[in-house]
């Protein structure tokens, strides 16, 4: 049989074994739970912070002052944001204001950050010198503000807004590339985190056949690049199951909230080799990008004699995938640097580097160089982590695994 | 026999680490026959199959496996049943075994259909859709089997397969061995029991430290050894004791020697004239065992004794 034949039958048992075994579901729901925990830490976060960091400030002022400042905060805050101004909270004034100032500033209840009093006209703020260059000079915009306000108020004058008046254009280039840099990265992110969820079941994928020696029989009967073809095909195959199904929920889940909520626009943006080539060549480069790191973890992951074996080189593994992820993410900003070429040529950068390229640049001759260069590289790792694989493990030798310090020893012997 | 060989190996040399395992060993097994090596554990019995088989390359030496020098180019018509026995424990024992066939390119669906038909012939019916996991050690080593015949391979290669087996599962895989055989398929298997390759090799070869330490047919082996003369006699002495050879030795009124190069008539001629007044005589021909010794040297018949005990005792 050749190497392609015999690469379908391991492949066809790997993904029938994986896709119906009860763990796979597990699989299926990992990135659905880490997104919904995601979603709630951010949330329990931004409470926290929230609560947390927000400073207060105590207004100690007759009922016109707070009532200018209250609305000047209000009219601040609808155009930049609630969370850039201090909270003012009245506090009725007490005979000695500087007596109360200090009280206030030492209640561990309420944890004010400062104490104003006087008027808008002669505002103090009372605490530590280090609150001027936040809540300070952001009090000062509440008063400005209060006082231009007043001042309008007196010359009979009512503020009248001046919307602008938009003028649709196709596309802005500054605009048009600024998206297509976020396509780029939103595509290099997807591409990576994929891969980062299956990295460890790469890594641990021929240590179910070495310990129940399965893979003596595999290599009398097939050769071992097939062996290695079919289980990377076999976990591309399961991760194609696993990416339709996410990325059905996906569109379910924006078509939910866009019909209930209009919560999410997506921006009118195209890839600049347009979308259907775009979406080929995601598809290509994640195939390319899948078999490149899965060939090497599958080659590292090979030598391992045990699980305690892939625990310990899981964080490495996943160190030098996101030094390959950031090499890459610098293509997205850069233009012909160095550097750039640098993640286009080296081969484990280069389908991230390359879907950056898609996004931003028409021409698409050096994505057919890409690909085939990516292609001889997954042939070259694959060759290289079998022949490794047959050198140290099947060797026969006792403990003969890679990680192994007595083989070590033995070996320099 | 055929004249044909069905595996030749000249010369094969491998190390570990520097250790020689197998230190030049030439075999010849021709096509269609039964073919033993034996040897006790650690004499490179395994090695010398895995080198065979090209799951490791020899350090020196040439083999051919069914006339090719690249075992994989002939893996469709090769049944591999190795020492340590590898299964997928979730797998059926029906889709292990067509699984294990598909590997050396029989169809799916031909292996499944197989595979039922040698479960069922094999008084298995019952656990067809049964998973490995659920099975004893013994049964889930005769799944392995299965599918190592499956496909109908023209040489099957078995590693100690009788090891782990109980008696009555020893007797059934000698039985599945000769009918293999029986249909023209050579039989190659490795094993440090003598017996099985007394009762079911035509032609052996015998491994110790490395070394072949003999290659050829059964009775050849035993041929070494000169039949064995067990004499009892009335007279305790008398001229007939010159009859008898120098090595001849005495315990409990029984003399024990090698049957003489001229043969039993002279010998009883010799007896009755010295006066001998013979009460038993019978002539053993020398088993395997006593060849095996008679070959390997006593060291390394004890390594095989000590190799054969541990068998029994893991198996108890």
């Amino acid at each position: 049989m050749g190497v392609l034949e015999s690469a379908w039958v391991i492949a066809r048992r790997d993904f029938v074994a994986t896709v119906w075994s009860r763990s796979f579901i597990l699989f299926l729901l990992a990135p659905l739970i880490l997104f919904a925990f995601v979603l709630f830490a951010a949330q329990m976060a931004e409470d926290a912070e929230r609560s947390a960091s927000q400073p207060v400030v105590a207004i100690v002022a007759d009922s016109d002052t707070v009532a200018r400042l209250d609305a000047a905060r209000r009219e601040l805050v609808e155009g930049t944001g609630e969370r850039l101004f201090p909270v003012l909270r009245s506090v009725p004034p007490a005979e000695n204001l500087a007596v109360q100032a200090r009280r206030l500033l030492a209640d561990q209840e309420e944890s004010y950050s400062g104490v104003f009093n006087g008027t808008i006209d002669h505002p103090f703020l009372t605490g530590p010198t280090r609150i001027d260059e936040g809540v300070g000079d952001r009090l000062q915009l509440i008063v400005d503000q209060a006082r231009r306000a007043r001042a309008l108020e007196a010359a009979g004058a009512a503020p009248v807004a001046a919307p602008i008046e938009r003028v649709v254009t196709e596309q802005a280039a500054g605009n048009l590339q600024m998206l297509r840099r976020k396509l780029a990265s939103v595509g290099q992110g997807m591409i990576f985190g994929i891969t980062l969820m299956l990295a460890t079941l790469l890594l641990s994928n021929l240590v179910e056949e070495k310990s129940n020696k399965v893979i003596e029989v595999l290599a009398a009967a097939v050769p071992l690049d097939a062996v290695f073809y079919g289980k990377l095909i076999a976990m591309l195959g399961i991760s194609a199951v696993g990416l339709s199904l996410w990325a059905g929920m996906a569109f379910l889940g924006y078509v939910l909230f866009q019909v209930l909520q209009d919560w999410m626009t997506l921006p009118d943006v195209s890839p600049a080799v347009g979308w259907p080539a775009f979406g080929l060549l995601l598809l290509l480069y994640y195939c390319a990008n899948f078999m490149l790191l899965g060939g090497l973890f599958l080659g590292i992951g090979g030598q391992a004699s045990n699980i305690r074996d892939i625990q310990t080189i899981s964080m490495p593994v996943t160190l030098l995938q996101v030094m390959v992820f950031l090499l890459a993410i610098n293509v997205v900003g850069r233009e012909g640097d160095a550097l750039a070429w640098f993640a286009y040529v080296f081969p484990f950068s280069s389908p991230l580097a390359m879907v950056a390229h898609a996004a931003k640049y028409e021409t698409l001759w050096p994505h057919l160089v890409a690909l085939v260069w990516q292609a001889a590289w997954v042939a070259l790792i694959v060759r290289v982590s079998a022949r490794m694989f047959r050198r140290t493990v099947l060797k026969s030798s006792p403990g003969g695994a890679f990680f192994s310090l007595a083989a070590l020893r033995r070996r320099r012997a | 026999m055929s004249d044909v060989l069905a595996i030749e190996a000249q010369g094969l040399f491998k190390s570990f680490d520097g250790n020689p395992a197998v230190r030049g060993i030439d075999i010849a097994v021709p096509e269609g026959s039964i073919y033993g090596i034996l040897g006790p554990n650690g004499a490179g019995k395994t090695t010398t199959l895995r080198m065979l088989l090209g799951i490791i390359e020899p350090d020196d030496g040439h083999r051919t496996l069914l006339g090719r020098e690249r075992p994989l180019e002939v893996a469709k018509i090769v049944g591999y049943l190795p020492e340590e026995r590898g299964l997928y424990p979730a797998m059926t024992t029906r889709d292990a075994i067509a699984f294990m066939g598909a590997l050396r390119g029989l169809p799916l669906e031909v292996g499944r259909k197989r595979a039922e038909i040698l479960l069922k012939e094999n008084g298995l019916g019952d656990y067809v859709a049964k998973p490995i996991r659920s099975l004893s050690k013994g049964m889930a080593q005769t799944i392995q089997l299965f599918g190592t015949i499956v496909h109908k391979p023209k040489l099957v290669v078995l590693d100690e397969p009788f090891s782990g087996l109980d008696a009555i599962n020893q007797g059934r895989l000698e039985h599945l061995i000769r009918e293999e055989a029986a249909a023209g398929t050579t039989i190659i298997f490795s094993t440090h029991v003598i017996s099985h390759a007394e009762r079911l090799c035509e032609r052996i070869a015998i491994i110790g430290r490395g070394r072949v330490r003999f290659e050829g047919l059964v009775a050849e082996a035993r041929d070494r050894l000169r039949p064995q003369v067990r004499l009892r006699t009335r007279a305790a002495d008398g001229s007939w004791r010159a009859a008898l050879p120098a090595g001849a030795r005495v315990t409990g009124g029984v003399w024990e020697f090698e049957l003489p190069k001229e043969g039993v008539e002279p010998l009883l001629k010799a007896l009755i004239d010295g006066g001998a007044g013979i009460e038993e005589l019978s002539i053993e021909r020398p088993g395997l065992h006593d060849a095996f010794v008679a070959i390997a040297g006593e060291a390394v018949a004890r390594e095989m004794e000590e190799s054969e005990r541990a068998e029994m005792e893991a198996a108890a």
